[in-house]
């Protein structure tokens, strides 16, 4: 099976894995109680108001009909409308994602700069004293809390010594560069402990290899035996490690968000389940199950460009 | 195997956070005067940050309800009177003066010349009329306080008549509600829709943009009407909803206003270099809401008895560490027509045991307090009335719901016990005393189902009345019943909490929460 084949038959399963998501999400979210009519109208919420806007949101009609609604709005491309704010839910989404991808994509640049190093010194000394550390350390990081650790960065790094802004996400390359570095650098601390541990794993077990005995036999050392044999074919259980946590991570970034004031899709997210604002809602779900299903497709995709064995059969 | 980590990888890799701090340097917001000193009067210039707790709604001053929103476009739209800086009272704003005829029936408002648009066209009375016929057919919105209006006349460009079904002692408060504000007729050639994207207005500032979710920013109108007014270039409102976030933002210099600091930081903010903590006096009023409809809180001894052992004082220390005062009134004290000596059912456990002993569960009872989950305010509340009620034999259990479950729940009065509270829209006691205390108004006396008929008699007639006596003595007929009914416990009034860095000169918020950003500088 060629490459465009396989990412081809991994995007169909979009399909699937989109309905699925809408299906849940839609019973769901109208399953739990409350009423945005009523959150919107609070005191002045009288039951001709709230049956006019029920009416006006299409909220009278059956369940099912809702959802086939949605179901042939989403098809044309259309969420349909907050119902808080009154504009298409579709952009207000989008406007919304930039930010979320790159606290992700940066968090995990953080994480695989940091990981790569110290599992390198960990599985360069097995049992020594460093290979102790790098396996302790990190593991404070993973256990304290996120907001807990983004509030300390921003005392020390954002207040104390003013490097970074204490909140928001910037304008520009540089300014998102520049604003997101400490929440993408609390999210990197909790990653970095397990991609260190499964990459330090793989590199002892590739150490004991015979291609290395033969690489070292012919005089490579040091670094280059590192990066160029361990390295490479240590590092693809740790991008599977990776793109999973990746997975989790981008459904999880609201605590980040709203610690750093980040105007990402998990704070819109939160805000909209608060309000029973469902095209919201639905539509924030299926765009994070894409990027789910995205995200593992690059990892699956990436294992090609690093191992030049691995082939898409199945 | 080795692999050596030298004194020079390490420094290359500090050097790279470093070099990434400096690389956004220019990005970060900052505020401070473009002229004039730190010291003496006002100084034009800077753009001042503003963390708000929440994003706001719309900008439909007709329909929307939410304050995050009201807030914002109080800097756009004005009304012909304003709330006075007491909030008990209005004054002149894009109208100078009015005349009323003998009936009580027709008032003539002479409108404020010079006043333009922020887009520089004249206002005239057809504006006036426009805006206030709008809110009138504003059915889903504000249009329940325009009601007594029957017809709004423009016979010259600067005179408008106003003509009422009947006499309404509140017209002026009325008007000078946001909903009331005035926009350019016929929205300026645009659709409703259209207009509320940019509006425009006569007040100090003028639409830049919304990035919902994120910031929202107003920028100087030129054609302001009050010389040399605004101060500010421009105003950004952010979305901050974290109290850490939002304090560290002003420390960190990020921001110049945090709204609703959290009320376990007041005590240091206050005492934090570079920092002013205001706790302006406000019309917010805790209640504790019974629901009528089930049983036993029919029983006015129940309700009563519960009342009576709460130790408001003691909410006051816990919730609001000392930064509020007990409520013994319906009205909080900023609202005209407040009865200081109201006889408030206080703290007196005694009292309460007897009310027991008289009421139709005299033994106790079991019952539940609905809790919006993450609010800890009311949580604490919730926990110490538990421990209150135990000395009268009543078991409260805590049930924590997520907020709109909560919302949902107390409106339908599917409900024991719930917290509920209350901020004055306008600076007469009218709106107020409908909504708490008739069940035929569409909060359904604040959803508990309370009805006296004397109380609501007595509401509507004084609505009716101008004679200020009269009707301060049928306001405090009505606070006094309802006290007596004890149809809500009246838990505490709270201040408005705002901090802001030291540089912030001229803010001030009303005891209804509007605030005249106009008058509002930063100093270097």
């Amino acid at each position: 099976m060629g490459r465009m084949t396989f990412v081809f038959q991994r995007l169909l399963l979009l399909i699937p894995v989109a309905i699925g998501v809408t299906i849940i999400v839609f019973f769901m979210i109208h399953l739990i109680p409350g009423d945005p009519a009523r959150t919107i109208l609070g005191i002045h919420a009288t039951p001709r108001a709230v049956a006019i806007l029920h009416r006006q949101w299409g909220l009278d009609r059956p369940l099912i009909s809702q959802y086939w609604l949605f179901m042939d709005r989403l098809v044309h491309g259309n969420l349909g409308q907050s119902l808080y704010y009154g504009v298409p839910a579709g952009p207000l989404i989008w406007s919304r994602l930039p930010a979320t991808l790159w606290l992700v994509v940066y968090a995990a640049v953080l994480a695989v700069v940091i990981s790569v190093p110290l599992a390198m010194i960990a599985a360069s000394r097995k049992d020594g004293i460093r290979d102790h550390i790098v396996r302790a350390v990190p593991l404070v990081g993973l256990g304290m809390p996120p907001f807990w650790l983004g509030i300390l960065l921003i005392y020390a790094l954002a207040i104390n010594v003013r490097w970074f802004p204490v909140s928001g996400y910037g304008t520009g390359f540089t300014g998102h560069l520049h604003s997101m570095f400490l929440p993408a650098l609390v999210v990197a601390i909790a990653l970095a402990p397990v991609v260190i541990r499964s990459l330090r794993a793989s590199m002892l077990n590739v150490l004991g290899a015979e291609y290395i005995t033969t690489a070292k036999s012919k005089g490579v050392s040091g670094h280059r035996l590192f990066l160029r044999h361990v390295l490479r074919n240590a590092v693809i259980p740790a991008v599977t490690v990776l793109g999973i946590n990746i997975g989790f991570l981008v459904g999880g970034t609201v605590v980040i968000e709203n610690v750093f004031a980040i105007p990402g899709i998990g704070q819109l997210m939160i805000n909209s389940i608060f309000e029973r604002d469902f095209p919201v809602v639905q539509g924030v779900t299926l765009a994070f199950g894409v990027l789910v299903v995205l995200v593992n497709l690059l990892a699956d995709l990436s294992y090609a460009a690093l191992d030049p064995r691995v082939r898409f059969d199945r | 195997m080795k692999v050596r980590l030298t004194a020079a990888k390490v420094a290359i890799a500090a050097s790279a956070v470093v070099v990434l701090a400096a690389c956004g340097s220019g990005g970060s917001s900052s505020a401070g005067g473009s002229s004039g000193g730190s010291a003496g009067g006002p100084v034009h210039g800077g753009n001042l940050i503003f963390d708000a707790v929440q994003d706001a709604q719309s900008m439909n001053n007709t329909t929307v309800f939410d304050n995050n929103s009201i807030w914002i476009f109080e800097q756009i739209f004005q009304p012909l009177y304003t709330v006075t800086n007491s909030g008990k009272g209005v004054m002149p704003w894009l109208a100078t003066s009015y005349t009323v005829s003998p009936d009580k029936k027709t008032y003539t408002f002479t409108l404020r010349k010079g006043v333009k648009f922020s887009n520089g066209k004249p206002m005239t009375s057809a504006d006036v009329k426009f805006s206030i016929d709008q809110n009138r057919k504003a059915t889903q919105g504000w249009a329940y306080l325009d009601t007594a209006i029957s017809s709004v006349g423009d016979p010259s460009p600067d005179t408008v008549v106003i003509h009422l079904k009947y006499p309404w002692a509140p017209l002026l408060a009325d008007l000078s509600i946001f909903a009331n504000g005035i926009i350019p007729n016929n929205y300026g050639g645009q659709t409703e829709a259209q207009f509320y994207t940019h509006p425009v207005g006569t007040g100090p500032f003028m639409w830049d943009y919304w990035h919902k979710g994120q910031a929202l920013k107003l920028v100087r109108n030129p054609y302001y009407w009050q010389k040399g007014k605004p101060y500010l270039n421009s105003i950004t409102w952010e979305d901050v909803p974290s109290d850490n976030t939002r304090e560290l933002n002003l420390k960190g210099g990020q921001a110049q206003i945090d709204q609703t600091p959290a009320w376990a930081t007041v005590a240091s903010l206050k005492t934090t270099p570079g920092v002013d903590m205001y706790l302006f006096p406000s019309t917010q009023t805790n209640y504790l809401a019974f629901n009528e409809l089930r049983k036993p809180f029919q029983d006015v001894h129940v309700r009563r008895a519960i009342s009576y052992a709460i130790n408001r004082a003691a909410l006051v220390k816990a919730v609001l560490f000392g930064n509020g005062k007990p409520a013994n009134s319906l009205f909080p004290p900023q609202v005209p027509y407040y009865q200081a000596n109201t006889p408030g059912l206080q703290y007196n456990l005694a009292a309460a045991k007897a009310e027991m002993a008289k009421s139709s569960v005299p033994h106790g009872f079991t019952t539940t307090i609905l809790v919006p989950a993450g609010n800890s305010d009311y949580v604490t509340i919730a926990t110490i009335l538990q421990a209150e009620l135990k000395p009268l034999n009543i078991k409260l259990n805590i049930t924590q719901l997520d907020p709109n479950t909560v919302n949902n729940d107390e409106q339908t009065l599917k409900y024991d016990m719930v917290l509920t509270l209350w901020t004055m829209d306008i600076p007469d006691p009218d709106e107020l005393a409908t909504f708490a205390v008739d069940p035929k108004s569409g909060a359904r006396s604040f959803f508990t189902a309370y009805d006296n008929p004397t109380v609501v008699k007595d509401t509507h007639a004084a609505e009716v009345t101008s004679n200020p006596t009269q009707r301060q003595n049928l306001y405090n007929i009505i606070q006094a019943a309802s006290a007596q009914d004890a149809f809500m416990a009246f838990l505490y009034y709270s201040p408005y909490p705002y901090a802001t860095t030291s540089n912030v000169h001229g803010f001030f918020v009303t005891p209804l929460g509007n605030m005249h950003m106009e008058n509002v500088w930063l100093s270097k």
